[in-house]
């Protein structure tokens, strides 16, 4: 068979003791990177880049590709253990892994994820080397309606991350959807919200919004009551997951990784939206929702899951199409130019030893990722146990080192500064931020499509129903809410009934 | 204009002490201003051509990525760096249009800049979803302007090179299509090929791998003359449009002010840089070629900057588009 | 009914000022129509969702009160000392030099805590510093200048 000839030339590609030194280099570097904390994915790879322009084309992808996941990983690892995600994805992860970690569970919630995401890597990338060429048919027929309601319906979903109340949620969403907006639009080159500041005028930064209301919010929320209470739990617990946590965590790890593997494909925003909806998916199967936001180990599993087998096929547009899904891919086909290879849809024909080579190192990636992690896990875990005054410090000063690596961008630096304000009064007021961060990631990405949609349909706004895929997504999203809706329909009622009987 | 007269008192003062900077430049290693993010087409161009500089300098020109609008953020932070030949900038073709598609812009594009040279052109291809029905360049016109209510023309942005292209297109034929923006090449490129949009120009750096995949069409080339990678596409010139002829040049400045000895060692460097059968094949790859010696000079970049201003001021106004 | 629901009361208002704050800098952005919205007309629409979104949260707060959670001090001190730290960073990268700023960046952050005694301080802020020039500076060779124009050496 084809694939199995394609996979062993791949293997002897990626197992090649040069390229397996190249893969561990990457994993490593991208995990020792990614664990810094306000430091993801894309700063992790805009920092390394150039250190693979010296080498081979093979390994120089080899080694990105590593670094891409290590960071993604070790992204995760600070999500739990300090709340303070470097990516839209690990965002998810610090709902409840940070209160799994506040439990004394960080060990557990560290090594669900590890193993999670090695599940999802093994899986997705087999889909990769089988139907990479059909899905990609599958990713072209999305046009701007069907993004459109993709998003739609991903921010319906987002109702599911609050574990407080929904229409707080909302505003937060509503609230990241008009941050979302700050900076040129696209279509007219008018500035938006931007106060004059030239340096605004791409958006504000992800990195500066995610660490300000997630990690900053949360130094200063321990620094409330300093005085007269030790801040953060020195209980470390057990370093492994019980087996009944192994159990609990199998589902959503299936799950996790189906609904990642099928958003991943879409080259712009699908991926983004992996880890929100897996977290969705699991409040709403779960027996016991109450649960979430509390610590709930399948809150940790699904999104992780979901996170990492979209990061591997997010890789199919790439290779098969030459086309970047995301930012990360932009700078691996930069890389590949200045090797000499130019990305089209024929890499896979004319660069079989490149192409299948990648897909096998990613397996070996994983597997090298959960092999140096899990021992390290303990080492983690004790870092827990560093007085918290001494640990904030370095945090912030590796903020404001990842934060402008990003884009040499000083106002990205004050931008950190006015959402660690705005994130403390959140939490003040009891407002979450996680819906918020969705929001802000989908915003721009909904108002381009709404705006592309009815420009090319001529303002005639039936097109979203009209057309197959979008009016499949509009019926799920209907269908969704209802779900979504129901319950807490039910639980007002209650109350009502309670207040009147009191 | 009291500016003015402290640049050039700066510039004189500079002059002065210029004898015994010659002899040391470069003395420690060089900022290259990318005004893009890492990874993109001019990065690539900037990295490739930094690391054979190098080589000739003995000293490491290092890249730094200052994206963002359109340019004229990086551009800007070198206008106010220190003119000592070792923060350098490498910029394309927007540093000419930026100059009328911002009004207010930071800095003065023709009197904050000294000259290195001119590095490269690349050229651009009109192309098209891989089942659009049109023989040549002709009858594509043709076409597009019998269908100009109903078909759609994608760029990747304000002032992207895809959006130059479709302005002088529109005021070539003087057709108006209905244009759907982007956020960069990719997505625009994803709708392409999935026919959600029909065609668009852009620079054979996005184009070549395509039109060799047949995942799209190619009608014509922008060049003034047929492109190596494509003998068989004809140029808009032969298809009657010599108006349409551009190309996406790239230069490397330094701020006002900066010694002529470093400008023009830095240009003796890249003079040897574009040399370089290395480069020259990567550039091959990318569908462009080196720019000659006589183009690589600061003369030549400072009449192609005050041309290119003067070329696309009328353009751009006509269509009354402005990035503020 | 004297116990009202103070931090419900103090969101809904916040939301409403900020859905003001947009809906104000809305007005100078031309909307546009349907076939092609303006840049204006998404914001507007989330604007005004906004508002009523926090008049909901108002309306809500005022008629129905649940007792508010008691909650800690205001962490006054930590955001004297947190928020800056980063401010100081990006504005004297570039002249400094990457050294000094994150010395001082990280020394800022250092006093956020009651606990933490000066000579610890300076320690901390020393180790983090060395710690990010070896790995940022000279092993990733990110195009940091280590040492600023600022300095006359």
């Amino acid at each position: 068979m084809d694939l199995i000839s394609n996979l062993a030339l791949g293997f002897s590609v990626a197992t090649s003791l040069e390229n397996l030194v190249f893969c561990l280099i990457g994993v490593l570097l991208g995990t020792l990177i990614g664990v810094l904390p306000g430091i993801g994915a894309t700063a992790t790879i805009a920092m390394l880049l150039p250190i693979t322009f010296q080498l081979e084309p093979v390994s120089s992808l080899i080694m990105l590709a590593g670094i891409y996941y290590g960071a993604q990983y070790g992204g995760s690892t600070t999500a739990i253990l300090i709340n303070m995600p470097g990516e839209s994805s690990s965002a998810v992860t610090a709902i409840d892994g940070y209160q799994m970690a506040r439990k004394g569970q960080a060990g557990a919630a560290l090594a669900i994820a590890a193993l999670g995401s090695f599940f999802a890597g093994t899986v997705s990338t087999f889909l990769v080397a089988v139907f990479a060429p059909p899905l990609t048919v599958v990713a072209l027929k999305f046009g701007a309606a069907e993004y459109f309601s993709l998003m739609v319906l991903g921010l319906v979903m987002s109702i599911a991350l609050a574990h407080g109340s929904v229409i707080k949620a909302l505003a937060m969403v509503v609230l990241g959807l008009l941050l979302g907006m700050v900076g040129t639009d696209v279509y007219t080159g008018t500035p938006r919200f931007t106060f004059g500041i030239t340096n605004y005028a791409d958006g504000l930064n992800f990195v500066a919004l995610a660490v300000g209301v997630f990690g900053i919010a949360e130094i200063l929320r321990n620094l409330e009551n300093e005085g007269d209470r030790e801040v953060l739990t020195k209980k470390v617990g057990r370093l492994w997951p019980s087996r009944a946590q192994m159990r609990e965590a199998f589902g959503p790890v299936l799950r996790g990784t189906g609904i990642g593997s099928v958003l991943g494909i879409l080259p712009g925003g699908g991926a983004v939206l992996a880890a929100f909806a897996s977290y969705t998916v699991e409040k709403r199967v779960s027996k016991n929702p109450r649960e979430f936001g509390q610590g709930a180990i399948a809150g940790v599993a699904g999104p992780e899951s979901a996170n990492n087998a979209g990061a591997q096929t997010s890789f199919i547009p790439l290779l098969t199409l030459g086309i970047p899904a995301n930012p990360v891919m932009a700078l691996m086909i930069g890389a590949m130019i200045i090797q000499g290879i130019v990305p089209g849809p024929d890499v896979a024909v004319e660069q079989p030893r490149l192409f299948w080579g990648i897909i096998a190192s990613m397996w070996i990636g994983n597997l090298m990722l959960v092999i140096l992690n899990l021992p390290l896990i303990g080492l983690w875990v004790r870092l827990l146990q560093v007085p918290y005054f001494v640990l904030f410090p370095i945090i912030m000063a590796m903020c404001a080192v990842g934060v402008y690596s990003v884009a040499s961008n000083t106002f990205d630096l004050y931008a950190v500064a006015g959402f660690g304000l705005l994130g403390y009064v959140m939490s003040r007021l009891r407002l979450e931020p996680a819906p918020l961060l969705l929001g802000f990631v989908l915003g721009p990405l909904m108002e381009e499509n709404l705006r592309r949609a009815m420009i090319l349909a001529r303002g005639d706004a039936t097109t979203f129903v009209t057309r197959p895929i979008s009016a499949t997504l509009l019926v799920l999203t209907v269908i969704v809410l209802v779900v979504v809706l129901l319950p807490a329909v039910r639980r007002g009622r209650e109350e009502v009934f309670t207040e009147s009987d009191g | 204009m009291r500016f003015k007269t402290l640049i050039a008192a700066i510039g004189a003062a500079t002059a002065l002490s210029s004898a015994a900077f010659a002899q040391g430049y470069p003395e420690r290693q060089i900022t290259m201003v990318v005004p893009f993010s890492a990874g993109g087409p001019t990065d690539t161009v900037a990295r490739l051509v930094a690391e054979r500089m190098s080589a000739d300098l003995g000293q490491q020109i290092i890249v730094e990525n200052v994206g963002g609008a359109g340019g004229t953020l990086g551009a800007g932070q070198v206008a106010k760096a220190e003119a000592d030949g070792y923060t350098i900038l490498l910029h394309h073709i927007g540093m000419a249009t930026a100059a009328t598609l911002y009004r207010q812009l930071a800095y003065d594009t023709l009197n904050a800049f000294e000259y290195v040279g001119l590095v490269t052109e690349v050229p651009m291809v009109m192309v098209a979803r891989k089942d659009f029905e049109a023989t040549d360049f002709k009858d594509f016109i043709e076409k597009v302007k019998a269908q100009k209510d109903t078909i759609n023309m994608a760029n990747a942005g304000i002032g992207a090179a895809s959006h130059l292209c479709g302005m002088l297109f529109q005021s070539s034929i003087d057709t108006q299509f209905t244009t759907v923006p982007y956020k960069g090449t990719g997505p625009a490129m994803t709708d392409l090929l999935g026919g959600q949009v029909d065609f668009m120009c852009d620079q054979t750096t996005n184009t070549t791998q395509q039109i060799k995949g047949g995942t799209i069409k190619a009608y014509a080339a922008t060049s003034p003359e047929r492109l190596a990678i494509f003998p068989d596409l004809e140029t808009v010139t032969e298809g009657g449009l010599p108006q349409m002829t551009v190309g996406i040049w790239h230069g490397i400045y330094a701020p006002k002010g900066t010694p002529a000895e470093a400008t023009e060692r830095l240009s003796k460097a890249l003079q040897g840089a574009l040399a370089d059968a290395k480069i020259a094949t990567a550039f091959g790859d990318l569908g462009t070629s080196p720019s000659s010696a006589q183009e690589a000079t600061p003369a030549a970049l400072k009449e192609k900057l005050e041309s290119e201003i003067a070329r696309w001021k009328p353009v751009i106004e006509a269509a009354g588009v402005y990035a503020d | 009914m004297t116990d009202k629901n103070n931090t419900d009361i103090l969101c809904g208002l916040a939301l409403l000022a900020v859905a003001g704050l947009f809906g104000w800098q809305v007005f100078s952005l031309p909307i546009g129509t349907a076939t092609r919205m303006g840049p204006g007309y998404f914001p507007m629409v989330l604007s005004a969702l906004l508002a009523l979104l926090g008049v909901i949260i108002l309306f809500k707060a005022l008629r129905s009160p649940e007792p508010d959670e008691a909650k800690g001090p205001l962490a006054w001190r930590g955001m004297a000392f947190i928020l800056p730290a980063p401010v100081f960073f990006g504005l004297t990268v570039r002249g400094l030099g990457f050294v000094p700023a994150l010395f001082v960046t990280s020394l800022i952050a250092a006093f956020a805590s009651g606990r933490m005694k000066v000579w610890q301080a300076v320690l901390l802020a020393a180790l983090v510093t060395g710690f990010s020039t070896l790995v940022f500076s000279y092993a990733l060779g990110l195009p940091f200048r280590r040492f600023g124009p600022w300095w006359p050496f």
